[in-house]
């Protein structure tokens, strides 16, 4: 955790910053899409890193993968149905089940993953890093491991989190994408049109969350001490 | 047709792809946009044939147009006023312009990553990441590999269940949803299981030991190391020029750009060069391969 935490604090302290100065002095101040898309894949870097040097378990990768194609076979399966996706629900089961950690990689994985067969573009990073972030918060929120949090909590978590986080930094980032300065206006109307895809795609992990939470919990809670995977570490 | 561009070594691909890609996202002077913008399209329509035309003409232009709307609607800065909409605010030419050039931007981003999505195929990126993020790279490959896997279990186990009438097509569509629920219950089920047996058998045969090699079926040729010497030459020559302020323009107040010299000119070649080299390539490689065919 301490690692985590001075890798974050050096590239919250130093490099973000540093890449702001460099977008307003060196770049004219105009390029807010790429600025923004570095520091964004900044924020990925410490994940990678931590995870790289833990040298990780073939269980642990193996979960962690299976999270992730789980969510991006459920992306494909409703592929009829626009922002009615199963995606953020099984991020959040895997961030409450496998931990905040793991919660990231699943979410930031089956974000690049999809793409693959969705169509990368300059979104890939957005979506990787919302997607991250909030299996991330679940894994965080949730961490008591003695028992499992109840369906009704984990339904407000996953509609809050999928309309405030990923909805509100999707936008954001639509936003920086298309238009070529930032404007609160514009900024209000891309939240406004965007709202009610939002909406279906925060009902969908409501909806979701509330059918698969529980089964996917226990299964995931019955691999874990059958096979004694991904041990808390004190 | 097939593209040459694709065979030549992921790390040649990669480079190309940074560079075009925060190239064409910084440069907003209207030849360098030209430049990537054609080139693009160019590269799109070769890789993808009929297919592409459809995405030109029915995605990117009406976003190109789009795009070049909104921000004139939004943003009033400039000195030369065209008219007044109905609110009162002005639009000038500048705003005009400057959504022009945004947008063009954003069009060639996407064009290009449409030209991404083709050439880096998965195993690219598998090979490419595998050298920094081993972990992270086994993460993607195994994903990558799960998820046609479980399509095909899913299918297998609701064969399965309609020989004892529980598949998703029978029932009402309450029973159907069950059905449904069911299905993806087994899925998962099995998902884990089968992972934890995979995760056993890659740790019998050694997983996590010391000197792991990794198959790849890349090769670095004598052509890859001219392309490499090539990219490199032409990236210096665009850096230097993006140094010098060739690239610049000002859209407000008034619209200003650096004049056209022969060192600019040399830039523009440079950028133009730089962003069709996979098309240089392909024209090179037929020519060769007509040359040795009339020659036996």
């Amino acid at each position: 955790m301490s690692r985590r935490t001075l890798w974050s604090a050096a590239i919250i302290l130093v490099i973000i910053p540093a890449t702001i100065w460099a977008g307003i002095y060196l770049l004219n101040d105009r390029r807010y899409y790429f600025v923004s898309l570095l520091i964004i894949l900044y924020t990925m870097i410490p994940f990678a890193l931590i995870f790289e040097r833990r040298k990780p378990q073939a269980r642990e990768l193996i979960a962690i993968a299976v999270m992730a194609s789980l969510a991006v076979a459920g992306r494909a399966a409703f592929f009829m149905l626009p922002q009615f996706k199963p995606v953020t629900a099984i991020v959040i089961i895997a961030g409450v089940s496998l931990g905040a950690e793991a919660g990231f990689l699943v979410g930031a994985l089956a974000g690049f993953v999809s793409n693959f067969f969705f169509g990368q573009g300059p979104w890939t990073p957005w979506q990787m890093f919302c997607f991250g972030l909030i299996g991330f918060l679940a894994g965080l929120i949730f961490r008591r491991r003695d028992k499992l949090p109840t369906r009704s909590v984990l339904c407000v978590f996953g509609g809050l989190a999928t309309l405030v986080i990923y909805g509100g930094i999707i936008n954001f980032g639509s936003h920086l994408m298309f238009s070529p300065q930032f404007s609160w206006e514009i900024l209000a109307t891309v939240y406004i049109s965007g709202f009610w895809f939002d909406l279906v795609h925060a009902a969908a992990t409501v909806f979701f969350l509330l059918v698969l939470a529980r089964p996917m919990l226990e299964k995931l809670e019955r691999v874990k001490t059958k096979y004694g995977l991904i041990q808390e570490k004190s | 047709m097939r593209d040459h561009f694709s065979s030549s070594h992921p790390l040649i691909q990669a480079i190309y792809f940074v560079a075009v890609l925060i190239f064409s996202m910084l440069f907003m002077h209207p030849v360098f946009q030209l430049l990537a913008l054609t080139a693009a399209a160019a590269y799109v329509l070769l890789l993808k044939g009929r297919r592409a035309v459809r995405f030109l003409l029915l995605g990117m232009v009406p976003l190109l147009l789009l795009a070049a709307v909104l921000n004139p609607a939004f943003n009033h800065a400039g000195v030369t006023i065209l008219f007044y909409l109905r609110s009162g605010n002005p639009v000038t030419l500048e705003s005009l312009l400057y959504g022009v050039a945004a947008a063009c931007t954003f069009v060639t981003v996407i064009i290009w990553f449409s030209c991404l999505h083709v050439v880096m195929t998965s195993d690219k990126w598998v090979y490419l990441l595998g050298r920094i993020l081993p972990a992270l790279s086994l993460l993607l490959t195994m994903s990558l590999r799960f998820v046609p896997r479980y399509v095909e279990q899913a299918k297998r186990i609701s064969a399965a269940q309609r020989c004892i009438g529980r598949d998703v097509t029978q029932g009402n569509w309450l029973v159907r949803a069950r059905n449904g629920m069911t299905i993806l219950s087994i899925l998962t089920t099995w998902a884990l299981e089968n992972a934890m047996e995979t995760a056993d058998s890659m740790k019998a045969r050694g997983y996590g030991l010391p000197g792991r090699t990794s198959f790849s079926l890349f090769r670095w040729g004598t052509r890859d190391s001219r392309l490499l010497l090539t990219l490199l030459l032409l990236l210096g020559i665009v850096g230097l020029g993006a140094a010098a302020g060739e690239n610049t323009i000002r859209f407000f107040p008034s619209i200003l750009y650096p004049d056209i010299t022969w060192r600019s000119m040399t830039v523009y070649t440079a950028y133009g060069l730089l962003c069709s080299l996979p098309l240089l390539l392909n024209g090179w490689e037929e020519w060769r391969w007509r040359s040795t065919v009339s020659a036996s």
